[in-house]
């Protein structure tokens, strides 16, 4: 027992005094953090940033940012390349009698015609040129600028993809941590697969459009009226809206009255989306207009 | 009996394989408590609405056994503008309506009215009853809801057509809006008449919207501040008929007039008390003045105020329990509120300029005045502890505001200075809506009678 106890308080001491020996300190060095304004805005806010305004003028696609822009090239054609390993070979063997005549690259050939030495290293110069402009050709490609050389005819995979992308083509190459806050044309909007925050907006801004609540109340608390409505897919109302809250007062029936009247005259409440009528199909709306009454 | 018991042999698992089997068990449970999206109704809440005027459609009366068949329209356009000029409602012009009302008691074509945009529709009749008398009855609908609102009938003597459309209106403002109306009221003013220099004043009471007016003095005596009784047809007024002025009693209709109270000073600003039993005024003695209170029965006064000061232009507030009046006790002209029985006044008002012409509104919840700052007068309201001032209109030179009876609309005078003379004005609660009243001649001192049914 003695023993055990003298080699624990050892061990313990020896530790504790390795502990204070080996922690004793640098200061931990943090880089120096460049500082990044944020703002923090509500969901709300962030769907109205991003609504578009089917008004505003046509800006113009940001093109992705490059730091020097290489000549030109006419898009690469594959099967180009596959014919002219070909080309190559034959001229090796044997001059080839006439070139086939290519529509799309007449220049590329026209070079390897007459110097078909020089072909390989520029044609590998040329495989390595085209890796470069491939993103930036994914960009261009889908905005349909008329370039002189046209493509149309010839099967291109990479054409494909652009066709099978589903993104909008004005994003930006940089998407997803910009906000695109000037009103454009086109701009697009956030749409997931739940009933999203602009559409819940676009209703309740329809709504309180068409709702005049008597003004000059009293209580105001008695203006309160909830109502429940059930939709059809195409937005227009199932059957006569149930009012939840009840009263008998004058005031009261009034204010009910010019709640029902604002979700009749609201049909057909065509901003929400069909492929979300489940969520939207049965809405329950509480018209408080507290906050206009003010003493 | 040989109890037998059921034993279940469970396969034989080694301990690894319970473990595995019971975490599996227990992931399979969690996974069903996962939270499934609700098919739970969506909720939205709505806290902005748009103010905006109730568009009603109003076809012409019809009339039955009327013998001037004009009476039916006149009806119609007596509604149309009552509910116009309270700034809450827009008539839409009749010719647009597309479908024609004949008969009052079927259901109308609620698409031929939602076409024309139109909220609410009124339809109604008028006949001749056959004791002589004039039968009116009206119906409500609320358009886009494709419902019947209200609808009332009503039996009077045949000349009180317009008091008819006058109730009609009230009837359909407080089923849209919720408050009363006022429309069923008349207006007691002073009507000033001939050149500046030598005005002459007389007493006039008029229909809320201008029409059947009636002079009730000559204009042989000067006469101010005329003001309603609540609860009988009487007015009570300031003359300064045989030198000085005294308070004066008039009943509407019989004419006779009674000087209240035989006080050795003056007597200003006279009004009534909710109830109608007494009157309260302001009695000036020896260049100070202080605010009695009269009981009209047994004729006994009460002094509610004695101070230094100059303390007049008293109202009551609608319980009765207190009252508010203009004192300059602390310097300036302001407004304190008292109890009814005297005691200690809280001052309310403390902004810049004067403060005159307190009124209390007949909903208790305001106390309309009179401002004076920098050369511009101001009609204003305030809420009774002081809080919520709020000017409605401001110019030179607005004076004397008096509620309607539902505490919606106030009337003042306007005296533009110059050789005009002063015009009476309306303006909504919420400071919009600002219209002038039509008086045959220059009006000023307008009071609002209460409603008359």
């Amino acid at each position: 027992m003695r023993t055990g106890i003298t080699i624990s308080t050892v061990g313990h001491a020896a530790a504790l005094l390795w502990g204070v020996l080996t922690f004793a300190t640098t200061p931990y060095k943090s880089d120096t953090l460049e500082a990044m304004p944020i703002d923090v805005i509500s969901a709300k806010d962030f769907s109205q940033l991003t609504a578009g305004s089917k008004n505003a003028p046509k800006v113009e696609a940001a093109k992705p940012l490059v730091e020097k822009t290489g000549p030109a090239k006419p898009p690469e054609d594959p099967s180009a390349k596959v014919v002219d390993t070909k080309e190559i070979k034959a001229a090796t063997d044997a001059p080839p009698p006439v070139p086939e005549p290519k529509p799309k690259t007449p220049a590329p050939t026209e070079k390897k015609q007459s110097e078909p030495k020089r072909d390989l290293i520029a044609d590998a110069l040329k495989k390595e040129d085209t890796k470069k402009p491939e993103p930036k050709k994914e960009a261009k490609a889908p905005t349909p600028p008329k370039k002189p050389v046209q493509e149309q005819p010839k099967f291109d995979p990479r054409k494909v993809e652009a066709l099978l992308d589903k993104r909008a083509p004005q994003r930006l190459a940089a998407t997803g941590d910009m906000i695109n806050s000037t009103l454009s044309l086109g701009a697009p909007s956030g749409m997931a697969a739940q009933l999203s925050q602009s559409e819940l907006d676009a209703l309740r801004a329809r709504l309180a459009q068409l709702w005049s609540p008597p003004a000059g109340a009293k209580t105001p608390e008695e203006l309160i009226v909830a109502i429940r409505m059930k939709l059809n897919p195409d937005g227009t109302l199932a059957g006569p809206p149930i009012v939840l809250t009840s009263g008998k007062t004058q005031l009261f029936m009034a204010s009910r009255d010019s709640a029902m009247r604002a979700v009749f005259r609201g049909q057909p409440f065509d901003m929400l989306r069909p492929e979300h009528y489940e969520q939207w199909k049965d809405i329950e709306i509480t018209f408080d207009p507290r906050d206009m009454i003010r003493g | 009996m040989t109890k037998r018991s059921v034993t279940i042999e469970l396969p034989h698992l080694s301990r690894r394989r319970m473990l595995l089997l019971g975490s599996a068990v227990a992931a399979g449970s969690l996974a069903g408590l996962a939270p499934r999206p609700a098919s739970a109704v969506l909720k939205l809440d709505v806290t902005q609405g748009n103010i905006q005027p109730i568009s009603i459609a109003l076809p012409d009366f019809t009339g039955l056994g009327l013998p001037d068949p004009a009476t039916s329209r006149a009806v119609t356009q007596i509604i149309a503008a009552n509910l116009q000029r309270s700034g809450l409602f827009a008539p839409i012009n009749q010719a647009a309506y597309i479908e024609k009302i004949s008969n009052i008691d079927a259901t109308p074509r609620f698409p031929d009215w939602r076409q024309i945009n139109a909220q609410a529709l009124v339809t109604g009749r008028l006949s001749r009853l056959q004791d002589g008398r004039l039968g009116g009855e009206f119906r409500l609908w609320d358009v886009f809801a494709g419902q019947y609102l209200d609808g009332k009938q009503y039996q009077t003597p045949f000349d009180n057509w317009r008091r008819v459309a006058h109730i009609i209106s009230d009837a359909i403002y407080e089923r849209l809006t919720g408050d009363k109306g006022y429309f069923d009221t008349r207006i007691v003013f002073v009507d000033e008449s001939g050149p500046k220099e030598r005005r002459v004043k007389r007493l006039a009471l008029m229909d809320q919207d201008g029409a059947n007016i009636r002079y009730l003095t000559r204009g042989d005596e000067l006469v101010l501040t005329p003001r309603f009784s609540p609860s009988t047809q009487e007015i009570t007024y300031m003359s300064y008929g045989q030198g000085h002025p005294r308070v004066v009693l008039l009943n509407i209709e019989t004419g006779q007039r009674e000087i209240v109270g035989n006080f050795p000073g003056m007597t200003f600003s006279p009004r009534f008390s909710p109830d109608g039993q007494r009157v309260i005024m302001s009695l000036q003695q020896a260049g100070n003045s202080n605010i009695f209170t009269m009981d009209l029965r047994s004729r006994a006064t009460t002094r509610l105020t004695d101070t230094s000061a100059i303390d007049t232009a008293p109202s009551y507030a609608p319980d009765g329990a207190r009252i508010c009046f203009e004192s300059d006790r602390g310097g300036k002209q302001q407004i304190y509120v008292m109890g009814a029985q005297g005691g200690a006044a809280q001052r309310i008002t403390f902004g810049e300029g004067t403060y005159s012409t307190p009124v209390w509104s007949p909903r208790g919840d305001y106390i309309a005045f009179t401002k004076q700052s920098q050369g511009r007068f101001a009609i204003g309201i305030i809420k009774p502890d002081g809080s919520g001032e709020r000017i409605l209109t401001e110019g030179y030179h607005n004076e004397g505001p008096t509620w309607a009876p539902n505490g919606r609309v106030l009337m003042f005078f306007r005296d533009p200075g110059g050789s005009a003379g002063p015009t009476l004005y309306t303006v909504d609660v919420t400071g919009r809506n600002e219209q002038r009243t039509p008086t045959p001649s220059y009006a000023s001192d307008p009071a609002w009678s209460p409603l008359l049914t």
